[in-house]
């Protein structure tokens, strides 16, 4: 079996993956992630003993998300909405799961539209929004 | 973008329909797209592997669309004090690839005051450009309180 799915194998109702994956927002990954956007990290240095993470941390958790898709190499992120629900801190534990909620062709592109829900180790809504991409070509 | 949001018939805030957000700029290159994609864990090739891209849709490598995101999300939290990270919202489409060498300005202007689940938002009209070309489109969802963004 290809390491990868055709994208007619992708069927609205997919959930992937099919148990939540889990996320760390360590200061490791915040700091990469600061720096390679050439944040200065001024909102996200730690006080009172405690450190916020940047909410589009979100963009790690999600690429970890769409990878569980197995889409081939090569796909686009053509929208995207999120909506954020709370701050998060370094050091927790998030949880993602996705939705396949639509597909279609247009322009002889193949889209896959999914929503997904992101969650703390509470069980409290942190982000929740769909991603729009157009699939990586069949190997 | 919420459809629990609708436009307010009265102007609750301080913040004023066209008031412009600050403007955000980075200049991109190729080795700041990796170090994206050692950040975010995101190796697709159309990002990071110049021979692969050389027969690609474009071309050439393009940066992540969640790279320009995060610059939006920077922003906004600017504007906000940094309460984008708390409650913000944002619904976009990517229109345009961002290439190496390419200079990124992000900003916004406040379209509406809006209500979204009993809250008063500003709803921003984004722009995100490379010189002439628009790279996203669409808007962020910001609840305000006491004219504060």
């Amino acid at each position: 079996m290809s390491a990868y799915r055709r994208y007619d194998e992708v069927a609205v109702g997919d959930v992937y993956p099919a148990e939540p994956l889990t996320f760390d927002v360590s200061a490791d990954v915040v700091d990469g992630f600061l720096s390679a956007t050439g944040n200065d990290g001024s909102l996200y240095r730690e006080r009172s003993g405690t450190r916020r993470a940047p909410s589009m941390i979100a963009s790690a958790y999600l690429i970890d998300l769409l990878m569980a898709r197995r889409s081939p190499p090569g796909g686009i992120h053509a929208k995207q909405s999120i909506r954020f629900h709370r701050p998060i801190e370094v050091g927790e534990k998030l949880s993602i799961q996705g939705t396949v909620i639509e597909k279609y062709i247009r322009k002889e592109r193949p889209y896959v539209v999914s929503s997904f829900e992101t969650r703390g180790s509470d069980g409290t809504l942190v982000s929740s929004g769909q991603v729009t991409s157009i699939w990586g070509k069949d190997l | 973008m919420s459809p629990a949001a609708h436009a307010l018939s009265s102007d609750a805030t301080q913040i004023a329909v066209g008031d412009t957000l600050p403007m955000l700029t980075r200049s991109i290159t190729q080795e700041m797209i990796n170090a994206y994609a050692e950040a975010t864990g995101d190796f697709n090739p159309i990002h990071v592997d110049p021979e692969y891209s050389r027969t690609g849709p474009f071309g050439r490598t393009i940066a992540h669309g969640l790279m320009t995101l995060a610059f939006v999300a920077q922003m906004l939290n600017e504007w906000s004090d940094g309460r984008f990270d708390a409650c913000g919202e944002i619904d976009i489409a990517f229109v345009g690839p961002v290439f190496v060498g390419d200079t990124v300005e992000v900003t916004g202007s406040v379209e509406e005051l809006v209500a979204r689940d009993g809250e008063t938002c500003a709803r921003i009209r984004l722009v995100c450009r490379a010189g002439e070309r628009q790279i996203l489109a669409g808007h962020a969802l910001q609840p305000i309180e006491n004219g504060k963004s």
